[in-house]
């Protein structure tokens, strides 16, 4: 069984794979996106803090230091013309010691090397005339005002959508089993899938935390995730006008530490914690990393309600052993990149590691692939339309052309059936999907209302029984069955 | 925009909003406008098939869309208008509303008075800071409820309840009935978050075990919902070492609270009390904005359906009067307070220019004889027991409020053992 041909396969359709699947689409080549995931985002790319980092963080002369302010930069760039959400709200990091002031110092100096514009050292009282809840004890800050923040399902959904209409094709629970080699395995002939045979001359490992044993099938033993996970709690929108940017502590060892962020749709977000463990996919989240969260989000802002949370999550972060991004193309088999170890900064750095890699093919793969412009490639795209965020007199434009955009089905964001109804015309097949796409269940009530309404319009779209709808894929089923199934089977038997 | 005048409109057309409809027309106004954003009049109770339902209003025992029916059938009688699939947006501080149903478009309701009779929503895993993993199976017994009842899908075969509130308890027969396993109810608290008749008729009678001071520790499960843990808790709610259990289920069902749903308040500026979450109101269900009122379960979450009919007359009643300039107002003024036993109570204030019923929970069970009371010798009455899932009431006649000394401007309400 043979799925197709194509001049680049991409392994992995996290933010790595869409913003370089988009990169991709503007050339003339044949390209697929596989992931074995039922929907997306999923991994790292869906369970983050969606923060585009200013590049401040990272040691000049590494990957991350390279790539971190550019993609940040790229961003700004994009997010209009791909119609995803980006608040340039700026950030701080905040100090409240001796010590910790001279780390400030320290991560400005580092800043001005990694080319990140704007850094300031601000004492406590000005952080706290322009952000009042902020801690009484933070005694100064430093704050970065590229830093933002996006909306991290979008932004994936937004370059995947823009890299389909122009031609990118996306097969999802399509799981990558063996790289198929020439004799002697020199080089990269495609690759044996759950879903069938891809052929391809390049393949990308996109693979996040699972990037590692995508290596491994081409015999490369260098690179080795340690996944660690990060705790995060969601609040109600209720209180996310407390803060008008994002908090940081000092950084240590382990990581940026917990923040309190403003989300891009305006909850608080609080998190992560920072946590080795052995398991790629573990997401569950613990009382003890939970607990560390809130007392390190009060550090920051005090007067944070703690009963005013709506939800929590956990994601893990893709580092490898060397705790930086591993890119490049093995010299052996020829045709194989890796685009791995994305850890924090990855959300940020993606679209610049994209055209990176780019450049990196139409260099050192011209034998392989031909980079001929796309003559039908277009640049933009549209989001769903955010219906929440419209004016009266554009709502009632809307409702005139189409009623169904009357049919608010979750009522906690505003979300109307027609824009439902879109997302599943743009790819989306489960109740996960339709919240990353619309915000449908991610209100105060957590999907209490729209749930069965999401799975009555998926059923309906999709030609399915409701009971074959599921949360995220796989075996992931909302519902075992019809009540009185029983019965319904004894009379059918008997008719 | 279209302007759509009205005497009184109406937020929701539950059991508050319906009946608020027909205090309304019952009082004089004219125009009565009840705004529901379902397909279907009745609110939660369309959901709720099981009997218990008009026990003190029609003194026979209905279900849910029954007790809902005559209601819906008294208020057509009455002249009440009914516009559904009609989400209100906002409130405006004068309390006119922008309405959206998609043959009418977009309009702006400008009413005399409004009642707010939106209820309440369920408290989600989120908000109670259950851990573990995020599978398909877990869900409040309210969405179970509508799955089951009213789309005649089951959300799982072998089932875990964590709270005992009582969409929860109703739930635990429910699923039994449909042919799945209820392993067990699970309280932190020592008591039962439910009416003490649920407990009997929806657990003990189909011998679903019943862990008080127990909580679910962590969910187990990537995709689907596989099991969760269990453990006996101490009085700081900590887990007690040693008392952890793994239980296989495929579903959780959440009956961990229910939180008035005063988004709409809130826009409007009214203000909101946080004790109970809902409105600040008076004896007249007036809230902090004189032309807004408020009842049901947006004001204080009550147990039984006939409370909050009860209320919604009420409301609708005393708007009607306010949009007649017809209402009482001004008199000698009583700040309520509760006292050491009385967790939450409605209403926050009250006058001496009509009759006020007070409702209270208490915070902990008196199971003896007790005496449920006003100082001033204002009230008094003696029951066999108070219960945190029972609310209780204090009457206080308006004649005997104007009667109390100049000095007195609060009122305590309280229950004392005797």
């Amino acid at each position: 069984m043979t799925a197709g041909n194509y001049d680049v396969l991409i392994v992995g359709g996290g933010i790595t794979g869409a913003t370089l699947a988009r990169e991709l689409s503007a050339f003339d080549l044949r390209v697929a996106v596989l992931d074995k995931a039922g929907d997306l985002p999923s991994g790292a790319s869906r369970a983050n803090s969606g923060m585009l980092h200013a590049g401040y963080d990272d040691k000049p002369g590494t990957v991350k230091a390279r790539f971190c302010a550019p993609g940040n930069k790229r961003y700004r760039e994009l997010h209009e013309m791909l119609d995803f959400t980006l608040r340039p709200w700026g950030s701080y990091v905040c100090a409240f010691s001796e010590a910790d002031c001279r780390h400030l110092e320290k991560l400005k100096d580092q800043g001005a090397r990694n080319g990140v514009p704007g850094l300031d050292i601000v004492p406590g009282d000005v952080l706290r005339r322009r952000e009042p809840q902020a801690s009484p004890h933070i005694v100064a800050a430093l704050h970065a005002p590229t830093g933002g923040v996006v909306n991290n399902f979008e932004a994936v959904l937004a370059f995947l959508d823009n890299a389909q209409q122009n031609g990118v094709e996306l097969f999802l629970d399509t799981e990558v089993r063996r790289v198929l080699l020439t004799e002697g395995g020199g080089e990269v002939l495609g690759v044996e899938t759950s879903r069938g045979i891809f052929l391809a001359p390049v393949i990308v490992n996109a693979a996040g935390t699972h990037s590692g044993e995508i290596a491994a099938l081409v015999g490369d033993e260098s690179i080795q995730i340690r996944p660690t996970r990060g705790e995060y709690f969601i609040t109600d929108k209720a209180i996310g006008s407390m803060i008008k940017s994002f908090f940081f502590p000092c950084p240590d060892e382990r990581g940026k530490g917990v923040t309190v962020a403003r989300t891009a749709d305006g909850n608080l977000l609080l998190g992560p914690t920072s946590v080795r463990q052995g398991d790629k996919d573990d997401t569950a989240t613990t009382p003890q990393g939970l607990a560390e969260v809130m007392a390190g989000a009060l550090r920051l802002v005090p007067s944070i309600p703690q009963e005013l949370t709506i939800t929590s999550f956990a994601g893990i972060r893709a580092a490898d052993r060397t705790e930086d991004f591993r890119i490049g193309a093995l010299a052996r088999p020829r045709g194989f990149v890796h685009m791995a170890g994305i850890k924090s900064p990855g959300l940020t750095s993606a679209p610049a590691l994209a055209l990176h890699v780019v450049e990196l093919l139409r260099e050192e793969l011209a034998d392989r692939i031909s980079m001929k412009p796309n003559p039908h490639s277009i640049p933009e795209r549209t989001h769903i339309l955010r219906f929440a965020a419209l004016t009266m007199e554009e709502r009632q434009d809307l409702v005139r052309q189409n009623p169904a955009y009357a049919q608010i089905v979750c009522r906690c964001e505003t979300v109307t059936e027609a824009q439902i109804v879109e997302a599943v015309r743009r790819g989306a097949r489960t109740v996960a999907s339709v919240k990353m796409w619309t915000r449908a269940g991610s209100g105060r009530c957590q999907g209490g209302f729209c749930c069965p309404r999401v799975v009555d319009i998926l059923a309906r779209e999709l030609h399915m029984d409701p009971d074959e709808v599921t949360r995220h894929g796989g075996p992931s089923r909302l519902l075992v069955g019809h009540t009185k199934a029983f019965w319904q089977k004894r009379e059918a038997h008997h008719a | 925009m279209p302007e759509v005048p009205v005497d009184v409109a109406i937020v929701g057309a539950g059991p508050a909003g319906v009946a608020a409809g027909i205090g309304a027309r019952e009082a004089g106004a004219k125009e009565v406008l009840v705004l529901e954003r379902d397909w279907d009049l009745g609110g939660i109770l369309q959901q709720c098939i099981h009997p218990g339902f008009g026990l003190r209003t029609f003194k026979e025992e209905l279900t849910g869309p029954e007790f809902m029916h005559r209601w819906i059938e008294r208020a057509h009688g009455a002249g009440v208008r009914f516009s559904t699939n009609t989400m209100v947006f906002s409130m405006d501080d004068d309390g006119s509303l922008w309405t959206m149903n998609p043959h009418r478009g977009i309009e702006h309701v400008v009413p005399k008075a409004v009642v707010l009779a939106m209820g309440c929503r369920e408290r989600p895993a989120g908000a109670i800071k259950l851990t573990g993993t995020r599978g398909a199976g877990i869900y409040t017994a309210g969405t179970a409820q509508r799955f089951v009842n009213m789309e005649g899908l089951l959300p799982g075969k072998r089932v875990v309840i964590l709270g005992s509130g009582d969409i929860g308890l109703i739930m635990a027969r429910r699923m039994i009935w449909e042919g799945a396993e209820v392993e067990g109810v699970y309280e932190i608290m020592p008591w039962a978050g439910g009416l003490r008749r649920n407990v009997a008729q929806c657990l003990d009678d189909f011998h679903i075990p019943f862990h008080l001071e127990h909580a679910v520790l962590s969910t187990h499960g990537r995709d689907r919902l596989e099991g969760v843990t269990v453990a006996k808790i101490d009085a700081q709610r900590r887990p007690v070492e040693g008392t952890e259990r793994y239980v296989p289920c495929d579903t959780l069902l959440l009956a961990v609270g229910l939180i008035p749903e005063n988004e709409l308040s809130r826009m409007a500026g009214v203000a909101i009390h946080p004790g109970t979450g809902g409105p600040v109101v008076n004896q007249f269900l007036q809230t902090s904005k004189p032309q807004i009122f408020a009842a049901g379960n947006v004001v204080i979450v009550y147990d039984l359906a006939d409370n909050v009919s009860d209320e919604g007359m009420r409301a609708g009643r005393n708007a009607a009067l306010y949009a007649a300039g017809d209402l009482p107002c001004g008199g000698r003024r009583f700040e309520i307070k509760g006292g050491k036993a009385v967790r939450l109570f409605s209403p926050q204030w009250i006058t001496d220019g009509g009759d006020a019923t007070v409702f209270f929970r208490v915070v902990r069970p008196f199971e003896c004889r007790c005496k449920v009371f006003a100082d001033h010798g204002l009230f008094s009455q003696t029951h066999r027991y108070a219960r945190p899932g029972e609310m209780n009431e204090v009457h206080l006649s308006a004649r005997d409020l104007r009667s109390l000394d100049p000095g007195v401007t609060s009122l305590t309400v309280d229950v004392e053992e005797v």
